[in-house]
């Protein structure tokens, strides 16, 4: 290849770099800005939760939870003590929530809680303002799937099934109290 | 006319361009409401469709 060639070709790339460096750098400063923020607000996580009553006594009756307004609820581990916003539905007086994309590289790439939730469940969910200690244990397969697959299709425009979970696919947790589970 | 000194001097006024609009950015982001939540949802989608 000429000199002059060589030359153009690495001003072009320098210049196609840089260009991009522009969306580059606002994505990276908007999930720096949210790391620091009280909740997540779309895709980045955010610091732990720390505003809004932590809620004691008897369990609650979740069905509220199906409500049209609650689409998504944030969610906190206690390790990493980060936050992101995540679906969630009510079966049988039960909480789940989950997350897709798990069957592919970039999905686990994204959605990196899970995994660190099935190493360490301890959880604080904040619904509606108040927050709720939780100790998230993963179900993998089973009959219950498929009425907890039937309530989310109800609740969102999902297409997941009992197969889809059992297959890893999605991973689904149910959102147990934390006293409850420690026994 | 194009001349080498001309290329050089045209990529040093590139790079100031850059190093402006970077700085812009970073504010921007930071400090102009809903700009930070545009690129959010931008990013989001990207990554949704990535993912599938």
């Amino acid at each position: 290849m000429p000199v002059e060639t060589r030359a153009l070709v690495t001003r072009v790339l320098i210049v196609v770099g840089c260009l991009l460096l522009i969306p580059v750098t606002a994505v990276l400063t908007a999930a720096v800005k949210q790391r620091f923020s009280d909740g997540p607000n779309r895709l980045f996580s955010s610091g732990p939760l720390v505003e809004g009553e932590l809620y004691s006594g008897p369990e609650p009756d979740w069905s509220f939870v199906d409500d049209e307004d609650i689409q998504t609820i944030e969610l906190q581990l206690l390790d990493p003590p980060r936050a992101r916003r995540i679906w969630t539905t009510e079966h049988d007086g039960k909480l789940y929530v989950w997350s897709g994309y798990m069957g592919t590289l970039v999905g686990r790439l994204w959605k990196r809680w899970p995994i660190q939730a099935e190493r360490d469940g301890r959880a604080v969910l904040r619904i509606d303002g108040r927050r709720y200690e939780r100790q998230l244990v993963r179900i993998e397969s089973g009959e219950i799937l498929d009425g907890i697959t039937g309530a989310i299709r109800d609740k969102y425009p999902s297409q997941l099934t009992r197969e889809g979970v059992e297959s890893g696919d999605s991973w689904l947790f149910e959102a147990l109290p934390r006293s409850e589970s420690a026994q | 006319m194009w001349t080498p000194d001309n290329a050089d001097r045209a990529m040093q006024y590139f790079y100031w361009c850059i190093g402006a609009a970077l700085v812009v950015t970073v504010l921007a982001v930071l400090f102009v409401p809903g700009v930070d939540d545009f690129v959010e949802r931008t990013f989001q989608g990207y990554v949704g469709r990535a993912a599938r």
